[in-house]
């Protein structure tokens, strides 16, 4: 009697096994298909957005002179990287660009994590510093910008000085919440431990922090950009800015597609170096149940 | 023995005010008289509110009392007491370090070199029965596993006095059991003088030397009972059907009973007064 129950019982286990495999092949083949079907509409999106704007701009649809057209704009590009701009090769200026960037940013996010978390910690600067800080985040702070070109000049500084002032406030506010919102728990079991207020912020409140400071470096990455090529745009020697500006001085439409569709490359090439960083600094966060992509089902 | 050698507390006529940020005085706790041996489980129970944790964090040195004193291994606190575990009723691990190196936290903050404390980290998560998760992160792991390296970064330091604040009140109820019979094994090993407040009589009763009763807040202490249930205690599930646990059960209900339905009553009117304004 009980065999005869044994028996059946793993051949519905079998059963089991076997409908829950075909399930399975069944909703990965439904999700690669539906994969695919994105990946070819955005791709028809695309292809007719440029076409249609390319033959616009041959029917006379719409006016080249103002809006250029796709192929204009490859043309421009191809020409920079050939022939060079104005002002020296196209790959110089990306690198002047770049190195402004990446500096103002190394500065900005530097100075931003130090004031962020002393303020956070001494409730006494906090309150001091308070107001003055609200008054220049109040500030519009790209006309900071035509400042510092007075002071500094044409050259790199003045791009750094801009672009680390847009990435400080990011990095300090982040920093400032994230050093305030430590787990009073944590804080007290350290102390408890025998922790000395140099090691609680060593390894509690800095590592707490930490998921708030590099949340803020995304946004921090593209102000650096902007403050690089917005300084340029205020007066320089060389950069994107001012291969902009160039090309907005003798209407040259196509150019500054051309040099925004460079930028936006730029920026989407750093945005990915950075999921990387943020990948490996915060590997120790549990996996959000958006990351399994598992929505398509 | 006494409460003079090391581990034992001795709280005289301690008060404790805190001043609210609307600046409100507020009276936590109320001319608290309360001895612990060394070596001694005593566990604490209350209504909500009472001010339990709060005798905890001025055992532990976090916190001054307003007036009277608080004595520790026959020093009185002036600081962070040295000797003394916490442990808490959310887990006071970090979610960004691995089960090792949160254990070996304790160690190293006293100076002990990185390796050295991580070995002895390892030998302790054995110990508590976590061998092969050292390189977890906390988030992997489940509330009980998770108390479980609570109590073996609390118990590596060797403290003479462990202060456990609902520790087990987060966990499922047969983890729960699980979780004090393995106290229980541990704490018999080393015999650091225990304070344990719950709100869970049955739990106080199971595991403790001497109840204290604490009266609905401002607290203060309201009765001490002797547990004379014979030690070791064994399976904390089955001693709760033995006699004396139920006579013990009785006596010491009869007396929280009306300290909980003050705190329950209070509190309702207190609500009331807030939705009427």
């Amino acid at each position: 009697m009980t065999a005869e129950i044994n028996v059946a019982g793993m051949e519905s286990l079998a059963d089991a096994a076997a409908d829950e495999q075909r399930i399975a092949s069944a909703a990965k083949s439904r999700l690669q298909r539906r994969r695919w079907a994105v990946r070819v509409t955005q791709l028809l999106i695309l292809v007719g957005g440029l076409g249609l704007w390319q033959i616009g701009a041959v029917v006379g649809f719409i006016d080249p002179f103002f809006f250029g057209s796709p192929l204009g704009i490859v043309q421009r590009l191809a020409d920079w990287f050939v022939n060079g701009t104005a002002y020296g090769s196209f790959w110089e200026q990306l690198w002047i660009t770049l190195e402004e960037s990446l500096l103002g940013f190394v500065f900005g996010v530097g100075s931003g994590v130090i004031f962020g978390i002393l303020l956070g910690e001494v409730p006494f600067l906090a309150d001091v510093f308070g107001p003055y800080i609200k008054i220049v985040n109040a500030l519009p702070r790209i006309v900071l910008g035509s400042i510092f070109v007075i002071w500094l000049g044409l050259g790199l500084p003045s791009k750094v000085l801009l672009a680390a002032v847009l990435v400080f406030f990011v990095v300090f506010f982040n920093a400032f919440q994230g050093v305030r919102s430590v787990d009073r728990n944590l804080v007290a079991n350290a102390r408890i431990l025998g922790a000395s207020r140099l090691q609680v912020v060593q390894h509690v409140v800095i590592p707490s922090a930490m998921t708030w400071i590099i949340a803020s470096l995304h946004v921090a990455l593209g102000f650096s950009i902007i403050g690089a090529i917005v300084g340029e745009f205020l007066g320089a020697q060389g950069g994107l800015g001012l291969v902009i500006a160039t090309a907005q001085n003798t209407f040259d439409s196509n150019g500054v597609f051309g040099a925004m569709l460079v930028i936006g490359m730029l920026a989407l090439g750093a945005e990915a170096l950075m999921s990387i960083l943020e990948n490996r600094l915060l590997a120790w966060r549990p996996k959000a149940s958006g990351d399994t992509n598992v929505a398509g089902l | 023995m006494s409460s003079q050698a090391s581990g034992g507390v001795e709280l005289i006529g301690v008060t404790k005010r805190f001043v609210t940020p609307t600046g409100a005085a507020m009276t936590a706790i109320r001319d608290v008289n309360l001895t612990v041996e060394p070596g001694q489980f005593v566990a604490i129970v209350g209504p909500t509110g009472c001010g339990k944790s709060t005798t905890l964090t001025l055992a532990a040195g976090l916190e001054m009392p307003s007036a009277g004193s608080v004595t520790v291994s026959g020093k009185p606190v002036t600081g962070i007491t040295r000797g003394a575990s916490f442990v808490f009723q959310t887990d006071a691990l970090m979610p960004w370090k691995a089960v090792e190196a949160n254990v070996a936290l304790g160690p190293m903050f006293r100076g002990v070199p990185k390796g050295e404390a991580l070995r002895l980290a390892r030998d302790w998560l054995k110990i508590v029965g976590l061998a092969g998760f050292e390189k977890h992160f906390p988030h992997q792991l489940s509330g009980g596993m998770r108390k479980r390296v609570s109590l073996a970064a609390a118990l590596i330091n060797e403290p003479t006095m462990l202060l456990m604040d609902e520790p087990f009140s987060a966990l499922d109820v047969q983890t729960r059991a699980i979780m004090s019979n393995e106290l229980l094994t541990l704490w018999e090993k080393s015999r650091p003088s225990v304070m344990f407040v719950t709100h869970d009589l049955e739990e106080a009763i199971a595991l403790a030397d001497k109840v204290v009763v604490i009266t609905a807040g401002p607290g203060t202490v309201k009765a001490q009972y002797d547990i004379d249930l014979p030690r070791p205690r064994g399976a904390v599930q089955e001693i709760r059907f033995a006699p004396r646990f139920l006579e013990l059960y009785q006596l010491i209900w009869q007396s929280l009973r009306e300290e909980v339905e003050r705190a329950y009553s209070r509190q309702i009117q207190s609500n009331l007064k807030q939705g009427a304004a």
